[in-house]
């Protein structure tokens, strides 16, 4: 009987408020608890100019992310599609810069078909919805993507693109992730094709005016039921109930959906604790720092560029036009990845300005010095512990995976990492917040 | 090796059966990840192995098997 059910719900980033809205909208009495003074999760705006905002967090969604499109559309916000026409920078394997048309690197093609050929192999071969399943899951779990590379990979063009290709598809080092997860993780979000594609692909549109609206609306809708700046310490069960504390107290529950990542669900006091962690020890941060470079305006669409580069040598390891809807001005979104990500993170403020900068104007030349600067680490982000999602190192898969929703008494799990679907997505932590829900239907 | 095997391999990698020996492959929705699985596949096949600049100026199964030089077979 959801009618006298009270629930909590830990973490308001789109899994979290997704199950918040589904529980109060059956008469479920809820309380959000959010460990910043934002909502959002890994979705974050950042206001480049009065009215223009860029996506410092996940952004881009594609026709397939058919619970984001609802989100959308319920929320009345709308899409706006990626721009991407214009050619194409490259800076690749020491040789200077280059211009190419279309997204094609000046690289052996054969070589890079080759690879990606093997990719689809491995991410054809996956069971999508029970990745420890798959036939061979045991060997495939045990190595690296680094490892399965270093074997497989012999043209020094794909061993040159194989990291690069990781980082901008799951923002993984290859080292951190076994070759279970990076074909999990490909074939959960669509396949190589889709999950690589702008036009046709995940990388389709943005929301206009930024990702981070979603949970703004939807915790506006919530009200008071959101309570920030509140991380939640202990979730202590019993047999009647659960108690849910926060620094300033606590509250009293009958089910709580925890929806952050695995790394942080594991570090609240849990009683009696459960018996599997959440992360183990080879699961990884996933390594993004993005940076925004704002100008006056997208001064490379004048000389047929599209911001689109990828580039062997840091910080900036690919860029791409993000400038705003709303005009105004010009920005371009450098992903930094990898290991990249953490030891561009651990430079000193100026230092990550004066090479991005410089890496810019090299790439795009006639760019005058940015009019804004903006670096968003979510590698070092505390309550966030990385992003787009944690990568499973070897042996995660099979320990933890056979787990990944089930219920620990009261208390269930949600976030992007729980989706087989759309794993480390918008839309993964959408359908993981309705499945809660469901949990919760048909359990109080 | 014709131009029907080229048509084939752009079947397989576009996952359609609409391909026509003139059909341009950026308009059935390819893109350069696709074209390099092109590429694998000519070169697995029939030998030779062709840059992206080739597939650029040929970007069609029969321009293609053109250039690969089996198009009389």
């Amino acid at each position: 009987m959801l009618g006298v059910m009270r629930a909590a719900v830990v973490g308001a980033g789109l899994a979290g408020l997704t199950a918040a809205t589904g529980l109060a909208a059956q008469g479920a009495e809820v309380t959000v608890f959010e460990a910043r003074d934002r909502v959002g999760g890994r979705t974050r705006g950042i206001e480049v100019a009065p009215g223009s905002w860029v996506d410092a967090g996940a952004a881009y969604l594609g026709d397939r992310h058919t619970e984001v499109h609802s989100l959308v559309a319920e929320l009345g916000l709308k899409t706006t599609p990626a721009t991407t026409a214009g050619a194409s920078r490259f800076t690749l394997g020491g040789a200077g810069g280059r211009t190419r048309p279309g997204r094609f690197p000046p690289l052996d093609a054969v070589a890079l078909g080759r690879m990606f050929d093997l990719l689809d192999e491995l991410t054809a071969a996956v069971r999508p919805e029970a990745p420890w399943l798959t036939p061979d899951a045991a060997a495939l779990d045990a190595v690296t993507a680094g490892q399965w590379a270093d074997r497989h990979l012999t043209h020094p063009d794909a061993r040159l693109f194989f990291p690069l290709f990781l980082g901008e598809m799951m923002a993984a080092d290859p080292a951190d992730v076994s070759v279970l997860h990076m074909a999990f993780y490909l074939r959960s979000g669509g396949g190589l094709r889709y999950l690589n594609a702008f036009e046709g692909g995940a990388q389709q549109d943005r929301i206009a005016g930024g990702a981070h609206q979603l949970c703004e609306r939807l915790a506006a809708e919530l009200g008071d039921r959101v309570r920030l700046s509140s991380p939640v310490r202990a979730i202590h069960q019993d047999e009647a109930g659960v108690t849910v504390r926060t620094a300033d107290g606590s509250v009293r529950v009958d089910a709580v959906v925890v929806a952050v990542p695995p790394a942080l669900a594991d570090a609240v006091d849990h009683r009696p604790s459960p018996s599997h962690r959440r992360a183990g020890e080879r699961t990884a941060r996933g390594c993004a720092v993005k940076v925004h470079l704002v100008y006056p305006a997208p001064l490379w669409r004048a000389e047929g560029l599209s911001g689109w580069s990828v580039n062997s040598e840091g910080p900036l390891l690919s860029t791409v036009d993000d400038s705003p809807d709303a005009g105004g001005v010009g920005v371009l979104t450098g992903f930094v990845t990898g290991g990249e990500a953490h030891r561009f993170a651990a430079r000193p403020a100026a230092e990550q300005r004066a090479l991005a900068v410089a890496q810019a104007g090299r790439l795009f030349p006639h760019l005058p010095e940015p009019i804004g600067f903006h670096v968003t680490d979510w590698v070092n982000e505390e309550y966030s512990k990385g992003c787009y999602a944690a990568l499973l190192g070897p042996g995660e898969w099979l320990r933890h995976g056979p787990r990944l929703t089930t219920p620990h008494r009261r208390v269930h799990w949600a976030g992007t990492e729980t989706s087989t679907e759309y794993f480390g997505l918008m839309e993964g932590a959408i359908r993981s917040g309705r499945r809660a829900v469901a949990e919760l239907l048909a359990t109080y | 090796m014709s131009v029907d095997g080229v048509t084939d391999i752009f079947r397989r990698v576009l996952e359609t059966a609409e391909v026509a020996p003139g059909s341009d492959f950026f308009a059935l929705g390819g893109d350069s990840l696709l074209a390099t699985r092109v590429l694998s596949a000519v070169a697995r096949e029939y030998g030779p192995e062709l840059s992206f600049e080739d597939f650029l100026l040929a970007p069609t199964p029969e321009a293609l098997a053109a250039r690969i030089g089996c198009s009389a077979s």
